[in-house]
């Protein structure tokens, strides 16, 4: 069954989310998005159905933080937040229902860029991580780390200094070269903290793409199943799936004994009595 | 020599002297600034929105500096939430987190600045109104504590008290149907929509009730009449303006 980082959202099942999900990390111009889309047409050739998601492509809120970001608009808390609604409704919407379909879901970036730039912003670390404590834990968060001096060439010559990506609402001053510098820098340390606490697999970015890509998929032939030589199951087999089953079972058992940790409500409600005002949030939410 | 160190108070970082001081921004602080914060809270139907209006009226009448803030109100995130909502794609994770969203645009480029300048804030609805609801929508009631850290405590946050049926009464003399949100349709309560909001008050009324204890809500009985319910109000604010220091004169 699959892990959240400790909370689970109301109405999420956990069991049967048999796809993959894989998560590539790294700071602006590190190049994810070029690997994502190498190893999109890469998995589809080898048989797998992918899914590619990232920040601010939610149908719920992207389209308001991006109007947001154009003014210049955001408050540190806002933003902080105003992601964290875009990650969920993709978590509920998108991510959560291709896993359980069983397929490879690629993010570029997932809830560590949101943590990391939260974290640059002056908020409280712990605050962030109990935000994205209802997150699934992936099968595989692939960092690609690259310094600063490697990338700003790629910065400058490519799309130019954003406003943003420069933390210019972070640091004081109008100097973008400078800032850009000081809030990436900011930036990297806080992803080799993260790159610890989640297990980050790190793939030296500043190579060229050939490099990296030839390292991502030695990576991810480790997590997904090669599809194309399906082979017949063998005793040994069922015998480890059947092993594999029981013990799921009983961490499911287990959880549900522990369910007041969790306190997940169900979409439908049960049937509820006739003065309407009983429903399942536990006694033990209440004496936490 | 101790000079003191940046401190990290919920998301915000402040300077904090060598001794803890009385100032943090944060919920289980008091408001560290010259600016009084004043809140009213209830289910829909209490009579809440008619008593802050009241206390507006007769503060600007004092000559103090007032300015009212709105539940779901920020210009930032007001597009999202009625998209959101429009076509009800809105989970109670979403629904949590978007309204978290909406009340620190508030709480940062608003609430924050005028405390700091000495106003006195009305809030119709607080954070206090989001843990009702979300934990009524299954939400895990810490983690809505937690979402909500950077929030500054107010003052006063007045709790108007009324049994369901009262103010159902109220809404459906008042009203003619309820959103689909507000009637907590999204739940399945109920498939009617008065029966759905029925069930849905209830559960937030309960909510309510048991953060009497644990905010330390003032309450008031919001069966009484309109006039003794303001009195109460009105002396209890003055209360606390009577001690505040330095605020901002009506310009």
């Amino acid at each position: 069954m699959r892990q959240t980082y400790g909370k689970t959202l109301p109405g999420m099942k956990l069991t049967d989310l048999s796809g993959k999900l894989i998560v590539v990390e790294g700071t602006d111009g590190a190049g994810r998005t070029t690997q994502i889309n190498l190893l999109k047409g890469w998995l589809e050739e080898r048989g797998h159905a992918v899914l590619d998601t990232g920040i601010t492509r939610s149908e719920l809120a992207g389209e308001g933080i991006r109007r947001a970001k154009e003014g210049n608009n955001l408050g540190r808390v806002t933003q902080s937040l105003f992601y964290a609604t875009d990650f969920v409704d993709r978590l509920e919407n998108e991510i959560v229902p291709a896993l359980r379909a069983g397929f490879v879901v690629l993010t570029d970036r997932y809830i560590y860029s949101l943590m990391a730039r939260a974290i640059v912003r002056g908020m409280d670390p712990a605050w962030i991580r109990s935000i994205y404590s209802m997150a699934l834990v992936p099968d595989a968060v692939i960092y690609l780390r690259i310094g600063v001096d490697e990338l700003i060439p790629r910065v400058i010559f490519s799309r130019g200094f954003d406003y943003w990506e420069s933390g210019m609402d972070v640091f004081p001053g109008q100097d973008m070269y400078e800032n850009f510098r000081s809030y990436q820098t900011a930036l990297l340390a806080e992803f080799e903290r993260l790159s610890v606490e989640y297990h980050f697999e790190i793939v030296d970015g500043s190579a060229d793409v050939k490099t990296v890509f030839a390292e991502l998929q030695k990576k991810i032939l480790r997590i997904v199943s090669d599809a194309s030589q399906e082979r017949a199951p063998s005793h040994a087999d069922e015998l480890a799936t059947l092993r594999m089953k029981t013990q799921e079972a009983w961490a499911a058992r287990l959880r549900e004994l522990r369910a007041s940790d969790l306190e997940v409500l169900p979409r439908k409600a049960p049937p509820t009595p006739p003065n309407g005002t009983e429903h399942p949030i536990t006694e033990a939410d209440r004496s936490a | 020599m101790n000079t003191g160190s940046n401190v990290r108070i919920g998301p915000f970082e402040i300077f904090r002297p060598v001794e803890e001081s009385a100032e943090r921004p944060q919920l289980n602080g008091g408001p560290p600034f010259p600016g009084k914060l004043f809140v009213v809270e209830g289910i829909d139907g209490s009579g809440k929105s008619t008593q802050l209006s009241l206390l507006h009226k007769w503060l600007e009448s004092k000559g103090y500096g007032v300015v009212f803030s709105t539940w779901n109100s920020s210009a930032v995130v007001k597009d999202t939430t009625k998209l959101g909502k429009k076509k009800k794609m809105l989970t109670p994770a979403t629904f949590s987190l978007i309204h978290a969203t909406d009340f620190a645009d508030r709480i940062e480029r608003s609430i924050l600045p005028l405390l700091k300048a000495g106003a006195v804030v009305l809030c119709d609805r607080y954070i206090y109104t989001a843990f009702a609801r979300d934990v009524s929508r299954g939400m895990n009631s810490r983690w809505v504590r937690e979402l909500y850290g950077f929030a500054v405590k107010p003052t006063v946050a007045f709790y108007f008290r009324v049994p369901l049926e009262t103010a159902i009464g109220r809404l459906v003399a008042a009203r003619d149907g309820f959103k689909f949100y507000e009637a907590g349709l999204d739940l399945g309560l109920s498939d009617d929509p008065t029966e759905s909001f029925r069930l849905f008050q209830g559960r937030i009324l309960r909510e309510y009730e048991r953060m009497i204890p644990e905010f330390g809500l003032t309450v008031i009985d919001a069966t009484l009449p309109v006039e003794v319910q303001q009195a109460q109000v009105r002396q209890i604010a003055e209360i606390h303006l009577h001690r505040a220091k330095e605020l901002r004169v009506r310009p």
